[in-house]
């Protein structure tokens, strides 16, 4: 039993970091159309403009805030310079576009925070630990298995039934009929751009306390949420998050009970759910 | 027409490489090392480290009057931890810039691979870092030597600990790959050797985290709630990093279980953690600077100190020691040629600043002597630093030439 909420927790905690992060990939899938290879690079980003913030001010809540912010910030002009240029054209530029983007941003955090590895402390209130029977668990786990259905459910929102978020879905749908009943499409791809990227951002400042931070360490993340999006569903928001749910769980029960089985898991769910729904859980048909 | 135009252009573009390459004719024929690590990627700080040892070397050698009179020049690659890139590098730094000599190789995996096509390069190679014992084993050959600590030294040093740790079932994490299995193998043996009657975990109940995680809870969970009351760490770098930390919130390091790291004492590692190293663990290195007093060590560290504003890892020892030794078997050659520099190797007894070493003609692995220690705080150092510091004689921790298993 204790065992088993352990695992749970453990699985949920990973799963919430990996929902945020595909939900970004997602929703920039759905609306631009873009496989966005760099996603990682954002996530990584996040993580070290988060350690960044908090090197002049003291405080991880203000590095939460401001360090996706920047990576909003930096993402909606990588969209306006770089990835406007590619839509519509064959999928292969996006690819070849994004991973160039990828790797600039991968070197540029090297130049800039050097190879080495750096650790960021989870805020004071979040640090310790709580028992649970007989063992420990820590706080700030459970704060990720909280932060990522607040923010989930917030976007949802925001999608259903704010004005944004609607002519965001009617954008996605047909951006030629949106842009013939006034709304500015081009604004809206930048908007959602920074959106998926902030997302990714976040999951990097969220993931900067539990895990260490290193050039490339995106690279790592982008593969668990390409399994997650593309197994949920490509575009789709409840896709993402039972499907990093799903992964996270696997993970984390599957190492206990399964050994290095475990490892081929995600890869042999995602083969059958392919096999049967071609275009994900929640994927829609065309 | 179009080639009168472009005549003139050519012209002043040969004179132009005339003036900027002329001044750099040198006096004497320069001796060329090529070095290759992992220079980008998540573990480029291993080739950057490699990197800085390196040209201190280099420098500190050409201030000297260099090899022989030779002044030294270094070229760098990346082998993005890929064997076939790593190759290239290789092909690149011989057939290409001609270099005299190679160091180099961060990963097992990569070393693994690459040994046994450096003969077709004519070139030595000195190996720094990889710990494989297969590359001075069932890999061996008359091009490749290792100057630091290998796997087979540094694990049996830790079952010579955990003969006396007091822990009788023992269990263990490390990295899913060669280097990780291989410790867990290694351990077993010697310390089955050592003391009998000890409980090894089957291969199931141990835990070994594929590289990619971050997420090192359900392994530290599963040690946890496991009978063993001793975990031998083989896990390192950014790894090593993330385990450490989540056990210290799980509470793994709260004293039930005996704990080894055997690359704990790598000052990445410790450098990032700082005083979130658990105090009181028993960790393992291939160099650590603090190890010994003698001139050669404390000229190093300070000379590396003032340079870099930081303490050298055991890879910038690795990289710098390799240097120093291709001079020491230059000068007991009294040659530059790659074929004598190989025989002067075989048996060289050479100081560095890790102490004497000397390779091995049989298996060309170093006698070097294997070190570990216990973490402690040390108000002087902003990183944890080991005490006590325990070094075992090479003569110990190495395996006979026979258990080495190297047939050249």
């Amino acid at each position: 039993m204790e065992s088993f909420i352990i695992n749970l927790l453990n699985g949920l905690s990973w799963g919430m970091l990996l929902f945020l992060i595909s939900v970004g990939l997602t929703t920039v899938f759905g609306v631009l159309g873009v496989l966005n290879f760099a996603h990682g690079s954002f996530f990584m980003l996040g993580a070290y403009l988060c350690m960044q913030v908090m090197h002049i001010v003291p405080s991880f809540w203000v590095g939460l805030l401001v360090g996706p912010l920047v990576v909003a910030l930096l993402a909606a002009l990588v969209e306006k310079q770089l990835l406007r240029r590619v839509y519509g054209r064959d999928i292969a530029f996006q690819l070849l576009l994004t991973f160039a983007i990828l790797l600039v941003l991968d070197d540029g955090v090297r130049i800039i925070w050097g190879p080495g590895y750096h650790v960021v402390e989870p805020p004071a209130v979040l640090a310790g630990v709580f028992s649970l029977f007989d063992n420990t668990y820590p706080i700030y786990r459970l704060f990720l298995v909280f932060a990522g259905p607040v923010i989930g459910l917030m976007l949802w929102a925001f999608f259903r039934f704010s004005r944004w978020g609607k002519r965001i879905r009617a954008a996605a749908m047909d951006p030629e009929m949106a842009e013939g009943i006034g709304i500015r499409v081009p604004l809206l791809f930048t908007a959602v751009f920074a959106l998926g990227c902030w997302l990714a951002g976040m999951g990097g400042a969220l993931a900067a306390p539990h895990q260490s931070l290193a050039p490339a360490m995106g690279e790592r993340i982008i593969i668990e949420s390409f399994i997650v999006v593309v197994a949920g569903g490509m575009g789709s928001f409840p896709g993402a998050f039972i499907g990093a749910l799903a992964l996270g769980l696997f993970e984390s029960f599957g190492t206990v009970f399964l050994g290095r089985v475990q490892m081929a898991i995600p890869y042999i769910v995602l083969a059958a759910v392919l096999l049967i729904r071609p275009r994900g859980l929640f994927g829609q048909e065309d | 027409m179009k080639m009168n135009k472009r005549l003139p252009v050519v012209f002043v573009a040969i004179l132009l490489m005339g003036l900027v390459f002329a001044p750099l004719a040198p006096a004497a024929t320069p001796v060329k090392i090529g070095f290759v690590y992992i220079m980008s990627g998540p573990f480029s700080a291993y080739g950057q480290f490699a990197k800085k040892g390196a040209e201190l070397a280099v420098a500190e050698i050409n201030a000297a009057g260099g090899i022989n009179g030779h002044p030294v020049e270094a070229y760098f690659e990346d082998s993005t931890g890929k064997p076939d890139v790593a190759i290239r590098a290789f092909r690149k730094l011989v057939f290409q810039e001609k270099v005299n000599y190679l160091i180099g190789l961060d990963s097992s995996g990569v070393a693994k691979t690459v040994v046994p096509s450096i003969p077709q390069m004519k070139t030595p190679l000195i190996i720094t870092h990889a710990a494989t014992p297969d590359v001075t084993g069932s890999v061996c050959n008359r091009y490749v030597f290792r100057i630091s600590v290998n796997l087979a030294q540094n694990v049996k040093a830790a079952s010579l600990l955990a003969a006396e740790t007091g822990a009788t079932t023992w269990t263990t994490v490390g990295p899913d790959y060669a280097f990780g299995h291989q410790s867990w193998e290694y351990f077993e043996k010697y310390l089955k050797a050592i003391k009998p009657g000890m409980t090894f975990l089957p291969k199931d109940e141990v835990a070994f985290p594929p590289f990619k995680t971050t997420d090192f809870s359900p392994y530290i969970n599963k040690v946890m709630q496991s009978k063993a009351d001793g975990v031998l760490v083989s896990l390192w770098g950014g790894n090593l990093i993330d385990f450490v930390r989540q056990g210290k919130e799980m509470g793994l390091f709260n004293g039930k279980k005996q704990i080894l790291i055997t690359l704990g004492a790598a000052v990445e590692v410790l450098g990032a953690l700082k005083d979130k190293m658990p105090e009181g663990l028993w960790v393992g290195t291939r160099y650590w600077f603090l190890a010994n007093d003698s001139a050669r060590n404390t000229a190093f560290v300070k000379a590396y100190h003032d340079r870099y504003g930081e303490y050298p890892s055991y890879n910038a020892h690795g990289a710098y020691g390799a240097v120093y030794t291709y001079k020491a078997a230059a000068e007991k050659a009294g040659s530059i040629d790659k074929e004598k520099i190989i025989d002067a190797l075989e048996g060289l007894t050479v100081e560095l600043p890790v102490g004497k070493i000397t390779i091995r003609p049989e298996d060309h692995q170093a006698l070097t002597d294997a070190c570990w220690g216990k973490t402690a705080a040390d108000p002087a150092y902003p990183i944890r630093v080991l005490k006590p510091i325990k070094i075992f004689k090479a003569a110990d921790v190495t395996p006979s030439v026979t258990d080495a298993g190297c047939k050249k």
